[in-house]
């Protein structure tokens, strides 16, 4: 293993990061820095001695929760929830109920506060997976006063006067209600402990939140939130994923609601109102959607602030209300903006030698197919050879309204070989796409994919049967860094388990660096390594069309669908991408291609089936397609300028 | 039948009320997207326009149809011209930028009408004058107030009149076509700004016609009435499927019955539970609302 070169990031406070100090520091593991500063932070603000601002302080770090839960939901997976206080009144209760009417320990009602939103998150997500975003804003928005007018409703609640003497935290053999007793008098007060508490129970809710983002699950949920439709269609999981969502969010406003209810002592209906579920949304929205440290800013900003507006009482929603407009006229995105860009995405990345590496991708694909042919054949279906059917298609057809898009369409696709479709606008090359990779479910008609029939299933389960595809208007994630986009594209080989990456353990890291080497293995392979770090919309059309191709391949299909790559390519950007074709044949994967370049398609494939209003007109070799009659008749024209009318087809 | 008979009634008078407020929501969010939530707040500015022109202004002195046409005309103009400056200052800058920036700025927008209405009218609960005789004539054992008829016509007419000027006039289809396509429908030379901005006083006209017929007919007003009426009005416009004009009326109407036949036969506690609960139940079902089409995913 050789030694990374000692290539420094440039980041805010980087000096620091340069000092012997930072050094040590930036080696420990997240949690631990979480837990030290929270330490500093739990001991400070007790010693400084004011209960008024310990309160505020404590009401800060309670909504910071909220936010990290509500972050989770609308920050990364880009799901508009307006009724998140009913989580946080569900924690409350459950909390409360069990302390008050049960006797229970603080500390143990945690865990049951936590499960309880985490199913009613599931109930909530589950009917409303496939609503779009403002329906989700209404539904979401109904189920917060669904819930608060229920346990306003509830006699066993209290009804609108809610429940009163909770207690306060306990620990065995530590009564805190004998504290300035047992501590120096008053120095150490109540609402000290509640800080100390708080500190402890934020900490924990960062941790996780920061363990979840940095995993493939987060990387999943921004995915879905750039694009959906890729996301899903590139092997992530949409629906899943947005579930979990929910669960998770849900669970930090449990705990949030657990912490609330015994810190107020009395809980009623009316601390979980709509205006609560908008100051954590707005909490969010300030500090920066999908930011952890905006999240903490914002909380922060959103509690202490009105606090200081507390001599002008009167206006101080108004000022509030005008502070906020003008921060989203002037800084939409956030205090502090989450930026998925990164200098050096592969610092202290094992280096591949640029010249072994495609023998070394070529290796672990023919290994990792090996294997999976082997898993294939053990369990009893038949796996298509090289120069045998991977494909096959039968009587495929689909229909939109009264329009046959695709009609009775027949092929057959060899493993190895690179076969292209072409005709002219409207032909249904698309259609025939879409019927293929699960995005739409065909009329009738046979697909079966490695000697299993694919048809009906959803775009991410195609993907993790081998089929990998890029898209006609390029798709990828906008906001994400170049490497992620390509890291997405190997969600489906993932193995380890959400606990595993809330706890960021030690399987869960050696898969993450896998994953990092092997994104950054295709994006050589495409020639795009130097672009790794940027985000996405940063590169030049050509540029995101190779690392749409990378993402595709990054899973290792058996075969990869690729719609119209050289759209929009100047000549020399098309050879290259021949040449990239031409490897990805090499490595043994099978190359279903559009296109519109007819000099392109002649050149690299094996055989062309031309589609015209929705039927197969020809199925051959480039030489005969080339000279049937009903091809040029069709496709290059009746026109005289042969060249026009490929250009306006093109178009 | 006799309870039945005069909850639908009751149902169909609130609803056209809300009917009017989702209209206004439909109709900024077929153009530009956005849930703007200063939409019930707007109803309340008009709601509280209308009541200092009738009780401190002494408009009341004038032959009553010339006092209600003034009632409801002045405040009309009020709030449109107050939704086109909010749309100027705070929309307008970020229509470009991230939807979730606007919505925050919607509920900016809603809590500073919302307290505007608070500093400017104060905090109490005001009274409506009852203006408008309180008899009326019964269907069976039902009865209905003339005021019932009056409001309830009222509503009709202006939603048959949106209808009309977005179906029939040059700037109504100009507004259906931006709905569709933004870009599109600048490249046919439409002027997208001027059509958003009439976007925005219809929706303005809309909210103080609501305002006004609410105050008339509830009598007593406060600040905070905006967050309710929005809510129930919002959910009206999903309900029907939002930016559908048809289905915001009928959403309207349905959320106006299902309150009143809450209230008469369950009890109003649970109103919202089992509003929310159809709602939720027909998205679960019919994901566009009950008249929204189906939006193809653009590939």
């Amino acid at each position: 293993m050789q030694a990374a070169p000692p290539v420094r990031e440039r980041v805010a406070f980087g000096w620091l990061r340069d000092t012997r100090l930072g050094q040590v520091w930036t080696r420990l593991p997240f949690w631990l820095r979480t837990m030290l500063l929270g330490l500093v932070a739990a001991l400070v603000l007790p010693a400084y001695g004011d209960d008024y601002w310990t309160r505020v302080a404590v009401g800060a770090a309670g909504f910071a929760i909220l936010g990290l839960g509500l972050n989770i939901v609308a920050g990364y997976a880009g799901l508009l929830d307006l009724g998140y206080a009913a989580f946080f009144a569900i924690g409350a209760y459950t909390a409360a109920i069990l302390m008050v009417n049960f006797h229970w320990n603080f500390f143990l009602t945690l865990p049951v506060a936590v499960t309880v939103t985490g199913l009613a998150g599931a109930i909530l997500g589950y009917p409303t997976l496939r609503l779009r975003s403002d329906y989700l804003a209404i539904v979401t928005l109904g189920f917060g006063e669904m819930t608060r007018v229920a346990i306003t409703n509830c006699d066993y609640c209290g009804g609108p006067n809610g429940i009163i003497n909770i207690p306060f935290p306990s620990v065995p053999g530590f009564t805190v209600d004998d504290l300035p007793a047992t501590v120096a008098q008053g120095f150490f007060t109540q609402q000290d402990a509640f800080w100390v508490i708080s500190i402890f129970l934020l900490a924990i809710a960062l941790i996780f939140a920061y363990h979840l983002a940095h995993s493939r699950i987060g990387r999943g949920w921004v995915a879905l939130r750039e694009d959906e439709f890729a996301a899903e269609a590139v092997g992530v999981p949409t629906l899943r994923l947005k579930l979990l969502a929910y669960v998770m969010g849900g669970m930090w406003g449990g705990l949030a609601g657990a912490f609330f209810a015994t810190r107020i002592y009395a809980i009623d209906p009316t601390s979980f109102t709509f205006a609560t579920s908008v100051q954590v949304l707005i909490l969010i929205v300030l500090g920066g959607l999908g930011s952890l440290p905006g999240v903490l800013i914002g909380a922060v900003v959103t509690v202490v602030g009105p606090e200081l507006l507390r001599p002008v009482a009167d206006q101080r929603i108004l000022i509030y209300a005008i502070a906020l407009i003008l921060m989203m006229l002037f800084r939409p995105q956030g205090i502090w903006p989450a930026v998925r860009r990164k200098p050096k995405p592969f610092y202290g990345l094992e280096e591949d030698e640029p010249d072994k590496l495609a023998a070394r991708i070529l290796r672990e694909h023919q290994e990792q197919e090996a294997r999976e042919d082997k898993k294939h054949e053990g369990a009893g279906h038949k796996v298509a050879a090289v120069g045998e059917p991977i494909l096959v298609v039968e009587g495929l057809s689909q229909q939109f309204g009264g329009v046959k898009a695709v009609d009775n369409v027949s092929f057959e696709v060899l493993r190895g070989e690179i076969f292209s479709i072409i005709g002219p606008n409207g032909a249904g090359k698309t259609t025939v796409f879409n019927c293929l990779t699960g995005v739409q479910r065909p009329r009738s008609g046979k697909v079966v994919f490695n000697g299993r029939s694919i048809r009906g299933l959803p775009a991410h389960q195609v993907a993790a049967r081998g089929l990998g595809r890029t898209f006609q208007g390029i798709r990828l994630f906008r906001q994400m860094a170049v490497f992620e986009n390509v890291m997405v594209g190997i969600y489906g080989k993932h193995r380890t388990m959400t606990w595993q990456a809330l706890l960021h353990t030690p399987g869960e890291r050696a898969e993450e660096q896998r994953t990092l080497q092997e994104a950054r293995r295709w994006l050589q392979f495409v020639g795009m390594e130097s672009a790794s770090g940027k985000l996405a919309t940063e590169l030049s059309y050509a540029d995101q069309r190779r690392v749409e191709i990378a993402r595709a391949l990054a899973s290792h299909p058996r075969l990869v669908l690729l719609d119209e790559p050289a759209a929009g390519m100047n000549p020399t950007e098309k050879q290259e991408l021949v040449t990239v074709i031409t490897r990805i044949r090499d490595l043994g994967v099978t190359v279903v291609l559009i296109d519109h370049d007819m000099s392109l398609v002649m050149r690299v494939s094996d055989r062309i089936m031309v589609l015209d209003l929705g039927r197969v007109i020809a199925l051959g070799k480039p030489a005969q397609i080339r000279e049937n009659p009903r091809v040029i008749e069709a496709y290059l024209g009746r026109d005289d300028d042969e060249e026009d009318a490929i250009g306006a087809a093109g178009a | 039948m006799g309870p039945f008979l005069q909850y639908t009634i009751n149902g169909l008078t609130v609803g056209s009320f809300y009917a009017l407020v989702a209209l206004g929501y439909t109709i900024v969010y077929g153009i530009i997207r956005l849930i703007n939530f200063a939409q019930g707040d707007l109803t309340v500015v008009g709601m509280f326009l209308g009541w200092s022109l009738l009780t401190q202004f002494g408009i009341r002195l004038l032959p009553l149809p010339v006092a209600l046409f003034l009632a409801f005309l002045i405040p009309m103009l009020g709030t449109a011209v107050t939704n086109v400056v909010i749309l100027q200052l705070a929309y307008k800058p970020l229509l470009k930028r991230s939807l979730l920036a606007i919505l925050i700025t919607a509920l900016g927008a809603s809590l500073v009408l919302q307290n505007v209405v608070r500093l400017i009218f104060g905090p109490q609960i005001q009274a409506y004058p009852d203006i408008v005789p309180l008899n009326g004539f019964g269907i069976g054992p039902a009865h209905v107030s003339y005021l019932q008829v009056v409001l309830f016509a009222a509503s009709i007419l202006l939603m048959l009149a949106l209808y009309l000027f977005t179906q029939g006039t040059p700037v109504g289809t100009a507004m259906r076509a931006l709905a569709v396509d933004h870009d599109a429908a600048r490249l046919m030379g439409i002027n997208v700004d001027r059509v958003i901005q009439i976007a925005f006083v219809v929706g303005g006209l809309l909210a103080a016609a609501s305002g006004v017929m609410l105050g008339i007919y509830y009598i007593q007003i406060q600040f905070n009435n905006g967050f309710l009426l929005g809510l129930r009005a919002f959910t009206a416009a999903v309900l029907g499927g939002i930016g559908n004009i048809p289905g915001a009326m009928a959403g309207g109407m349905i959320i106006g019955l299902l309150e009143s036949y809450t209230a008469g036969y369950i009890s109003s506690k649970w109103q919202d539970v089992v509003v929310f609960g159809v709602l939720i139940l027909v998205l679960v079902i019919r994901p566009m609302g009950l008249f929204g089409e189906r939006v193809a995913e653009r590939m």
